[in-house]
């Protein structure tokens, strides 16, 4: 078939390809040319000139420039690591009570569950910023009944980002959770039998078992959590604006700041550069560890 | 006969009452605003008694929310179907007038602007001696307190001097009711910046002097450290004083509610008080900004936003924007000798700048709340208008915030702001 | 586990079973709980917004802030460009996620495991990173503040591309070789052999894309600078916030969001087996 096939495999290709091509590979190479040039956003590619590395040492440099980016690289990493942190072990947990068949009820569950994963995330930040209101929100009026007293939610930098976190989690566990029950339906029940005529008990099916046999469905859910949770932007846009003292301000929040809102394209690029080689490194070292694993 | 031709002739008639000049083809302008959907209303209703006088315009309003103004303008920068007109605040003037996003007002607008308004308002919308804009509305801040909290604390009259005020935020302050002195408002550049800017022009120093950060002088030094004391001293309590995007949250719901007894804020929230406090809105005062150690008297800070043009615009928009404008901020497009945008900006409770306006506005002007503003404006300062401005701002705000949560001392912020404002300036200016 | 479950309940039915189904019903209303919120909400009256302490339950449940939001934003409009956006979007998507999928589950040629690769690995690239010249770009090609400036750029995807050739793959050659025999096009292959073999999966990469264009905000933000005409409604959402600088308007804005969340909500309740399907689908054989 190879041959004469051929003309038809460019044909099939062609719109894919060169949109891909010219709206995110064209950009993305665009991006690390301009992260080397002094280069405001309101000119043409043209005016651009070369200035070598000193972006990047600007962004890691003493100034507020240095500081608010390595802050907001920070802020990145704290958010995904935490987000990541948390969906993954709440999707095993939801995933195992939706495909469990002791009680009824699993599916309506997972409807509720994954509903979440719909709504718009700016409806997400809206709703979620009224929750958090100190002194009108249902939250801190939960907590009282429970004896704990108000927290300040978004108002503190210490609880800031991890309030976006939970929002964040919120909306996203409905779907690690399918991913994990997918990965529930491919152990063999075979493999549960034995160990329960080799007496094994439930928490040592599930740690010799279904852990195991989960690591692939872990490593898929792991990098789209990653890559889902640095695109954090609509409820630092809409509710904390990066604040207070920068806890809460974001790589996509902050890179669209100096590069759009300041016309600062050269050093904006730069920071999107830095985020690039941020994930490569995170995702491939996830990949080498699980395989590290698999190799054992 | 050229359509230049008669637009000048028009503009030297008086700029304003322009007969129906015949124009050679009709022409679309479009004005961009963050204004409300209520006000972007009373706007377009300007807009159309202007084009019954002038049936071959057509002014169209867009509107954005006030985060997303700026990008919106400066996106136009590689396009001329961008508006046709700006609403800006005047700390984005130099940059867009830099990159030659906006026009410099022609000469008949200019002498009248130079003419009719005062002459701070005037510098704040020019760049280099050239006016670019049509100044319109003017914000200051001064100290808002509740009458009621301050009657319970047992304190006979609002604080005048920097010891004064201390005291009294220390006497309102009340931990067991979650109550606190000094509202000191965080996550919102101008809320956090503008009132410590207050403070510090009111003890004698200045934010920038002759185009150089001026904050390490001892007059800043004692404001970082008025900021230091409240802090510690638990009279300011900067969880309470969040503010969210749309400059709303917990410092307006507090201070709303009466958690908290003093706050420096502009007048504009107005609106926002009345909404919140309903008949409670009595107990607020208004007073000028405590005077500190090394001030003469008390300075607020002052902001304007202005009308710009497009210069991307084509030659015949942006006459008709100018004229427009003109109209717009004349005596002849409003009620009772106030122009078409007074009253706009009056609805929302906004001072306005043109000397005939506030003329015109004195009823209203003389209310409680806002007569206490209009009765700073005299003594106040323009927030410097400098390249880098804006980053200016938002570095500092930073610097005012880690302060507040207590993550530098008064003397290290003091030194990183001036630190991270010389480097932002020069960068600028390059 | 179905199986150990099964052992252990003989073992102490009932104590296990409530506390499994405790742990659901917890589980299900902490996570129905925020939207359920929202709409009770927006049936408040604007003083039971801001009461301290929260009112749960609106005591005279009003349509009021509906009526306002309608007196703010152009919903009609809004809701409109998102469908425009969204539909166009997701059409676009199809055509060629099938289109490129088919040939790579196909055909063979040279390059072909690179340039998947390479497409793949755009998969993993957050929008901000290409978002500074893109933008740029988009605006010399005249497509700024339009709704094509929204739509051109996001018509193809790497994932479309993935889950297509995941479910083709699973077409048998026969029946494709057949059609060829025949002397049919491989357009019409792909339009009447392919396609209805992998309906399901089609389905699916059409909600998928659906929902995600229409709730997509950082891009068209970006683009639209301002022409409230082309806004979707997440935009005019976020509009919402503004609508009045200090008021505080929370009904108007619960009152928003409940209206922009009906329309991918209602879609995902009627379809959600694609949903499920095609997740657990590509997860399997990705």
């Amino acid at each position: 078939m190879a041959k004469a096939f051929r003309a038809s495999a460019g044909i099939m290709l062609a719109p894919a390809v060169t949109l891909i091509g010219v709206f995110v590979l064209l950009p993305m190479l665009l991006t690390i040319w301009l992260s080397f040039q002094d280069w405001s956003t309101q000119t043409p590619f043209s005016e651009a000139s070369f200035v070598g590395f000193g972006n990047f040492n600007e962004i890691f440099g003493p100034t507020s420039v240095g500081r608010d980016f390595k802050t907001a690289l920070l802020n990145t990493a704290i958010y995904t690591a935490l987000s990541v942190a948390l969906i993954l072990p709440l999707s095993v947990v939801f995933g195992l009570l939706v495909y469990q068949r002791e009680v009824a009820g699993g599916t309506a569950l997972r409807t509720v569950l994954f509903s979440t994963y719909m709504v718009p995330m700016i409806a997400v930040a809206l709703v979620w910023s009224k929750l958090y209101s100190p002194s009108e929100g249902p939250l801190n009026q939960l907590l009282g009944l429970i004896g704990v007293g108000p927290q300040p939610w978004l108002s503190s930098p210490r609880s800031a980002l991890v309030s976006i976190v939970l929002l964040n989690v919120w909306q996203q566990v409905g779907y690690f959770t399918v991913l994990a029950i997918a990965g529930l339906t491919q152990i063999p029940g075979s493999l549960y039998e034995a160990a329960t005529l080799d007496g094994a008990n439930g928490r040592e099916q599930f740690r010799f078992i279904t852990l195991p046999l989960l690591r692939r469905t872990l490593l898929f859910s792991a990098v789209i959590a990653i890559i889902n949770a640095v695109q954090v932007f609509e409820p630092v846009a809409l509710i904390t604006q990066g604040g207070p003292v920068g806890s809460t301000n974001v790589l996509t929040y902050h890179v669209r700041r100096v590069g759009i809102e300041r016309a600062q394209g050269g050093l904006g690029s730069a920071m999107a550069v830095m985020l690039m080689l941020s994930l490569i490194v995170c995702v491939s070292a996830l990949f080498s560890l699980v395989n590290r694993k698999d190799g054992e | 006969m050229s359509l230049a031709w008669i637009s000048k002739l028009a503009l030297a008639a008086g700029l304003v009452a322009l007969p129906a000049t015949g124009w050679a083809q009709s022409v679309n302008i479009s004005y961009l605003t963050h204004w409300s959907p209520e006000t972007v209303a009373l706007l377009e209703a300007a807009a159309k008694d202007f084009s019954k006088q002038n049936p071959d315009v057509a002014v169209t309003v867009r509107a954005v929310p006030f985060g997303d103004l700026l990008t919106t303008l400066r996106s136009q920068g590689g396009s001329s179907d961008g508006p046709t007109i700006g609403g800006i605040y005047d700390l984005w003037l130099p940059e867009l007038a830099k990159d030659k996003l906006v026009a410099p007002a022609p000469d008949a607008v200019a002498s009248e602007v130079k003419s009719a308004w005062p002459a701070g308002v005037v510098s704040a919308a020019s760049v280099g001696g050239t006016l670019y804009g049509i100044p319109n509305e003017i914000d200051v801040y001064a100290l808002n307190y509740n009458k009621e909290l301050f009657k319970a604390a047992g304190i006979a009259a609002p604080p005048k001097t920097w010891a004064e005020f201390k005291d009294a935020a220390a006497k309102l302050t009340d931990k067991d009711k979650g109550q606190q002195g000094f509202g000191m408002i965080n996550s919102w550049a101008a809320g956090v910046v503008h009132p410590f800017a207050s403070l510090l022009v009111s003890n004698g120093g200045n934010l920038v002097k002759d185009g150089k950060p001026a904050l390490d002088s001892p007059q800043a030094g004692e404001t970082f450290a008025l900021y230091e004391d409240l802090i510690k001293s638990g009279a300011s309590n900067p969880a309470m004083a969040t503010a969210d995007a749309n400059t709303t949250g917990p410092f307006l719901d507090n201070f709303v509610s009466g958690k908290t007894g003093m706050i420096i804020m502009a007048n504009w929230w107005e609106s926002a008080l009345k909404t919140g406090m309903g008949d409670k809105f009595a107990n607020i005062a208004t007073a000028p900004i405590p005077v500190g150690p090394s001030g003469d008297k008390p300075h607020s800070i002052s902001y304007s936003w202005m009308t710009v043009v497009n210069a991307k615009a084509g030659e015949a928009e942006q006459k008709a924007a100018w004229q427009f404008l003109a109209w717009l901020n004349s005596p002849k497009s409003g009620k009772n000798g106030a122009s078409a945008m007074s009253d706009i900006l009056m609805s929302m409770g906004i001072l306005p700048s043109r000397t005939s306006d506030i003329e015109a506005h004195k009823d209203k002007l003389g209310s409680e709340f806002l007569s206490g503003y209009v009765s700073v404006l005299a003594d106040a300062r323009p927030f410097p208008v400098v390249l880098g401005g804006q980053e200016f701002s938002e570095s500092l705000q930073q610097t005012l915030e880690a302060l507040q949560y207590g993550q530098v001392s008064a003397k290290d912020a003091q030194a990183n702001a001036q630190a991270d404002a010389t480097s932002i300036l020069e960068r600028a200016a390059k | 586990m179905s199986a150990s479950t099964r052992s252990l309940a003989r073992k102490r039915p009932s104590g296990r079973k409530a506390l499994l189904a405790t742990a659901m019903l917890l589980v299900a209303v902490a996570s129905a709980f925020p939207l359920a919120w929202m709409v009770l909400s927006s049936l408040k009256t604007p003083a039971e917004t801001m009461q301290v302490p929260p009112v749960w339950i609106p005591r005279t449940p009003t349509l009021e802030a509906y009526e306002k939001v309608a007196g703010v934003i152009n919903v009609g409009r809004s809701m409109w460009n998102s469908l425009i956006i969204a539909s166009v979007t997701t059409a676009g998507i199809l055509v060629t996620s099938m289109m490129a999928g088919y040939a790579f589950a196909k055909y063979s040629f040279p390059g072909r495991s690179l340039l998947f690769s390479v497409l793949i690995a755009t998969m993993f690239l957050p929008p901000i990173v290409t978002l500074i010249p893109l933008y740029r770009m988009v605006g010399s090609l005249g497509l700024s503040a339009s709704l094509a400036g929204i739509i051109v750029p996001n018509l193809a995807n790497a994932f479309g591309i993935f889950l297509m050739r995941q479910f083709i793959a699973g077409v048998p050659d026969d029946l494709i070789d057949a059609a060829r025999m025949d002397g049919a096009s491989e357009l019409l292959i792909l339009y009447k052999i392919v396609a209805p073999s992998v309906a399901p999966a089609i389905a699916a990469l059409a909600l998928f894309a659906f929902v995600y264009h229409w709730n997509s905000y950082l891009w068209p933000l970006t683009v639209l600078q301002g022409n409230a005409d082309a806004y979707p409604i997440v935009i005019s959402l976020s509009r919402l916030l503004s609508y009045n600088r200090g008021a505080v308007n929370t009904g108007l804005v619960m009152a928003g969001a409940t209206l922009a969340v009906l329309p991918p909500l209602v879609l995902f309740v009627f379809l959600q087996r694609f949903f499920v399907d095609s997740i657990v689908g590509s997860a399997i054989k990705g």
